[in-house]
């Protein structure tokens, strides 16, 4: 027999999951752009927006369902994570549109110079961790979420190494200011990726632990 | 689950009725100054369990049991055992308030009358002590010889509580207490337990899982005669080891 609660908790999922793939898409969008000196702001923007509306239609089911039927065990967690998760995919959707504004606003679609290959490398772990993200929430899986430490620490080495180079050039212009600050914008992109990750550890097996 | 402070250990218990199977195998510290609340479907020997406890369910011919409950590490079911003591140490509160039909005040003072605990003033004391242990006293206070069928059914469950409360006993049992009464009259029960148990050891039968996480420290599930699960109350609410808990307290099944 299908419960009552099944029908809002199918409704929420679907709604988690479109976030994830609306979020995961606008950092794609947003990151190519930024690679390949174009500019992505509006478009990025208007997924943001829709992640945003997400978010609140999300956080307003999860509160329904808790009101409606008092949850518990899984149905709980997976609520709670739901709820959590959202605000995380709200926060990538976030960051891409910095790096869309950030990078039109200081001048670098001329021709982008990133100092070194530190960034290209950065782009493309923390995009790694993004689809990673979204892949385990589908999935529920804990194993693929736990590897995203692993790939975290990566992004902080990179991102240390990256500031402390970019700290050695001796003349500053808005490319440095760009590098500088999406490069920021990245390793947060990284640490909410973590954050989505042990929420899925805590929906799949209950434990609550830190992937950072 | 191992309680490391136990005021009750149910040891290897058994339960039959006639050829029926009630109780299987039971092991179960319960603590101290706490509430244990024991939920599980319909016929799955939750209130046998706790009649257990105060060899109620001896009341049942044909009933059989085996194995062993000590209280603070002493016997229940030895051939020494004082089953009036016993049933005054271990009070109950049933499902229906169940007054007597007699006054308020006589209500309370029955038991007491009857293990000739006091008389006069010291029975008087021991009354209105009952009554605001049972948080009725406030509004019974000014008519304590009315009828006790003149109270509402929340205040008679609160009667109810504060009878048993009248004998001194250390361990409470409650057999569904709050299923025949309102929301608010819950809500005062539910406060009352949360109270009980600074002083006593309180065991409850419920299938209102939200009021087994709400008033409870420790959640016991039982299924077809067996302790399935027992744990702190927010680890089973949050993560049942088991995949029964898990089914039943999210409704997949019972």
């Amino acid at each position: 027999m299908v419960r009552l609660l099944d029908e809002g908790l199918e409704q929420l999922t679907t709604m988690v999951y479109k976030s994830g793939e609306v979020a995961k898409s606008a950092i794609k969008t947003s990151l190519n752009a930024f690679m390949n000196s174009k500019d992505a702001m509006d478009e990025v923007r208007a997924l943001s927006d829709v992640i945003s509306s997400l978010t609140v239609e999300i956080e307003n089911k999860a509160f329904e369902l808790i009101v409606k039927y008092q949850p518990v065990a899984s149905d709980l967690r997976i609520i709670n994570s739901y709820m959590k998760i959202a605000y995380d995919f709200e926060r990538y959707g976030r960051y891409a549109w910095d790096i869309s504004f950030t990078h039109k606003k200081l001048g670098a679609l001329g021709g982008c110079d990133f100092a070194t290959d530190l960034m290209p490398k950065l782009v493309e772990k923390v995009s790694e961790m993004v689809a990673k993200s979204v892949k385990a929430l589908r999935e529920h899986d804990a194993k693929l979420a736990k590897t995203l430490a692993e790939t975290e620490d990566e992004v902080d080495a990179l991102y240390f190494a990256y500031l402390d180079q970019l700290s050695k050039v001796r003349k500053q212009n808005n490319f440095i200011i760009c590098n500088l600050l999406v490069s920021r914008y990245l390793e947060r992109i990284a640490d909410h990726t973590t954050y989505v990750g042990e929420a899925i550890v805590y929906i799949a097996t209950g434990e609550k632990i830190s992937l950072r | 689950m191992v309680v490391n402070k136990v005021k009750i250990d149910i040891q290897d218990l058994n339960v039959w009725f006639g050829s029926k199977h009630v109780i299987k195998d039971i092991n179960m510290g319960i603590k101290p100054n706490a509430v244990t609340a024991v939920m599980g479907p319909s016929g799955c020997g939750k209130t046998t369990l706790i009649r257990a406890i105060n060899r109620l369910n001896e009341l049942i011919r044909g009933s059989k049991t085996t194995g062993e409950i000590y209280i603070d590490k002493k016997k229940v079911y030895s051939k020494d055992t004082d089953i009036f003591e016993l049933r005054r140490r271990v009070g109950m509160v049933f499902q229906k308030p169940n007054p007597f039909p007699i006054s308020i005040y006589e209500n309370i003072a029955f038991g007491p009358k009857l293990h000739n605990m006091a008389d006069g003033e010291e029975l008087e004391a021991i009354v209105e002590k009952s009554l605001k242990g049972g948080a009725l006293w406030d509004e019974v206070k000014d008519r304590l010889n009315d009828n006790a069928f003149s109270l509402s059914g929340g205040q008679q469950q609160r009667l109810c509580i504060a009878r048993a409360l009248a004998v001194e006993p250390d361990i409470i049992l409650m057999d569904e207490p709050c299923s025949a009464l309102d929301p608010a009259s819950t809500a005062k029960i539910e406060m009352l337990i949360r109270e009980l148990a600074e002083n006593y050891t309180v065991i409850i039968v419920t299938h209102n899982l939200q009021q087994a996480a709400r008033v409870s420290d420790l959640t016991a599930f039982m299924y077809v005669g067996k302790l399935v699960e027992y744990g702190s109350t927010k680890r089973v609410f949050e993560k049942p080891e088991s995949e029964l808990a898990e089914e039943y307290i999210t409704g997949k099944f019972g």
